[in-house]
């Protein structure tokens, strides 16, 4: 099913404060001066979430946030829907983001003590203009190679995200994320991490 | 089973290998697994008749299904002509189920409907009797609060004498009102640590909250876990379950409440659904129900986080069942629970509170399953063969308590219950498994011939 992230976030409960903003028209060129920016602004913050800079990483947040990220289901073609009614892994506005990050920076926060290696792989990159004056959605596919301890199995998420990007004084924030994780059943110990 | 395992877990000392051990999950898997009533769903997760989702019992998929005439059944996910699944998906509605192979369909109630060509491939009932044909039912099934419950032993105790007087504190987390709880989700993700060790830890591990879960207080998410406050909760014990509980202020039962976040119109219906002797564990003898395990695989839970800015905090329950998938392997299957009549605004936060603390990217969650990993790794090796764990805390050499069990003038709720640090209720859960194992798998039916007219499959359903 087309992925609309601002569906996704109305359903929710806690997303009532987003913005509403739908993708209009064509993707840009790849090239234009848009999609560039928009793809530099989505490399950069792949590698600030690989080296766990997370305080810098919400910088680049806007207070409005509403970061979300649905249960999947298993269900018939032609059910209508392939999320968990009212629930999520995610459903995060600012505060609650500002607190896993405020965590992952005490010394006691053991699920990341050691580090785990991280690489976020994102590709397949659109960008849209939207319906709304300076937002632009983009949407990415994301791929998380994450490895722990010396031999065990890494666990690898894979995801779609459609995001919408507000151009700011300082650059572009992140306004809304919708990210649909493609199995039902996750395989990695926790998110203890960002997607 | 060795007996000098169960001679050693009953002890108190626990044999390190069996959180690693592909041969004691052979023998839970018949001894328990087989035997046990098992949490698999609630009635609000189907609300309306067709409406389904599809759970397992060790490898055992089961359609639970609430049929048209509203009744709640439990399908073995197999058609009975080729033993395809019948149903694919997770959950849905459905009025029927039809075999994408041969295309042999069920009602929802089980009974077969449809079978292709039945005259000419069968020469009709005197070949293949239809009559009386449904999809194998679940051998027993039975409800508490809604929470629908499995046993494959077709001879099982009810399900409330099995629970025994754990019900008590299941209401709690279950009917905080006469509508009782929705569930949300689950969230479902897999572990690499085995299923015992989060059930104990649920059950009565007070003591690993201030150290495991000191980031959760250090960002201001949690005010409670500080070592001081865990140590006068106390742990108690009751029936096939047990759990943990915080000492709270002074006050009364409806201050009490308001303390953790409720609503005063949710406290008055606490009020009026409780029992007095529920209404005084917490109202006289200050005690508020955290962390809780029945046996073998279901846990509960019930924190109060601050989830904005500000000081107020916010309850939320969570009820989860650790379901096995190899001995060092382990699905959670994670919900939240709200109570059905709270108002909109708390149901939100609640749902955020939950959140931000347990499952999948839950805060406190995270570091428990760290840790629950890296033992049950550790598990495997010659090593941990050689080690039996200390599971004594709160019990002198000469096996008396550290301290007295607290009195019914002290504490109201059933059972044993104890104030401060103890593995009383880790080891009352060990000493049920290993009695089940020691007693060994079910007697199970014969196997049912299908269309031969014989052996029509018939389902116990306990009310």
């Amino acid at each position: 099913m087309t992925l609309i992230g601002r569906d996704e976030s109305a359903k929710s409960a806690l997303g009532r404060h987003a913005t509403a903003a739908v993708k209009v028209g064509l993707p840009l060129k790849v090239g234009s001066s848009v999609y560039n920016d928009i793809q530099h602004w989505l490399i950069e913050e792949a590698y600030t979430l690989d080296e766990q800079r997370y305080e810098e990483w919400l910088t680049t947040v806007a207070d409005d946030i509403h970061y979300l990220m649905p249960v999947r289901v298993t269900t018939a073609l032609g059910a209508g829907f392939t999320t968990s009614p009212g629930m999520a892994h995610w459903d995060e506005n600012k505060y609650s983001l500002s607190r896993r990050v405020a965590r992952f920076l005490t010394e006691h926060a053991w699920t990341e003590d050691p580090p785990s290696r991280l690489r976020h792989f994102v590709t397949n990159v659109r960008v849209y203009e939207s319906d709304v004056p300076g937002e632009i959605v983009a949407d990415s596919a994301v791929l998380l190679f994450r490895s722990r301890g010396d031999a065990n199995h890494p666990s690898i998420v894979s995801a779609q995200r459609e995001d919408v990007l507000r151009l700011t004084a300082t650059g572009y924030q992140l306004a809304r994320r919708v990210i649909m994780v493609d199995e039902s059943v996750l395989r990695t110990q926790n998110l203890a991490i960002f997607l | 089973m060795q007996q000098a395992i169960l001679d050693a877990v009953r002890r108190g000392m626990i044999p390190a290998h069996i959180y690693n051990d592909p041969h004691v999950f052979e023998q839970e898997k018949s001894g328990i697994f087989s035997k046990a009533w098992l949490f698999v769903g609630h009635q609000s997760e189907i609300p309306q008749p067709g409406d389904y989702v599809v759970r397992r019992v060790l490898d055992d998929s089961f359609i639970v299904v609430r049929d048209e005439q509203g009744e709640i059944r439990a399908h073995f996910n197999m058609c009975l002509h080729r033993g395809m699944q019948v149903c694919r998906a997770e959950m849905g509605n459905a009025s029927h189920f039809r075999c994408p192979y041969h295309g042999w369909s069920y009602r929802n109630d089980g009974r077969i409907v449809g079978l292709p060509f039945h005259k000419e491939a069968y020469g009709g009932e005197a070949g293949f009797s239809r009559k009386g044909a449904r999809l194998l039912p679940a051998p027993n099934l039975a409800t508490y609060n809604g929470l629908i419950f499995i046993s494959m032993d077709p001879s099982a105790p009810p399900l409330l004498e099995y629970l025994g007087e754990f019900a008590f504190y299941l209401d709690y987390y279950t009917k905080q009102s006469p509508s009782g709880i929705e569930l949300r989700g689950p969230q479902r993700w897999r572990i690499n640590a085995n299923w015992k060790i989060g059930a104990e830890n649920f059950a009565g591990d007070m003591y690993h909250t201030p150290q495991t879960h000191t980031s959760v207080v250090e960002i201001g998410l949690f005010r409670e876990p500080k070592a001081e406050k865990r140590k006068d909760g106390n742990t108690y014990w009751a029936g096939r379950g047990g759990g943990t509980t915080y000492k709270l202020p002074d006050g009364t039962f409806a201050e009490r409440l308001r303390y953790v976040g409720y609503p005063d119109e949710m406290i008055e219906r606490m009020s009026q659904t409780w029992s007095d002797d529920q209404r005084r564990v917490i109202g006289d003898d200050g005690f508020m129900i955290s962390a809780a395990s029945a046996f073998p695989n279901l846990s509960l839970v019930h924190n109060w986080p601050k989830v904005e800015d500000g000081d107020d905090v916010l309850p939320f329950i969570s009820i989860r069942t650790w379901q096995p998938i190899s001995e060092n392997e382990t699905e959670v299957l994670s919900w939240f629970a709200v109570d059905a009549e709270a108002p909109d605004r708390f149901k939100e936060l609640s749902y955020k509170a939950y959140l931000m603390c347990f499952g999948s990217t839950g805060m406190f969650e995270q570091d428990d399953v760290e840790n629950w990993v890296s033992l049950t790794t550790t598990a495997k090796g010659s090593m941990a063969k050689r080690l039996l764990l200390n599971s004594r805390m709160g019990m002198l050499k000469d096996n008396s308590p550290v301290v007295p069990p607290l009195t019914p003038e002290e504490f109201a709720g059933p059972g044993v219950a104890h104030v401060g640090y103890g593995e009383y209720n880790q080891r009352h859960l060990l000493n049920l498994w290993a009695d089940y194992l020691e007693s060994g798998p079910p007697q199970v039916d014969t196997p049912l011939s299908i269309g031969t007219g014989d052996g029509v499959p018939g389902a116990r359903t306990q009310s």
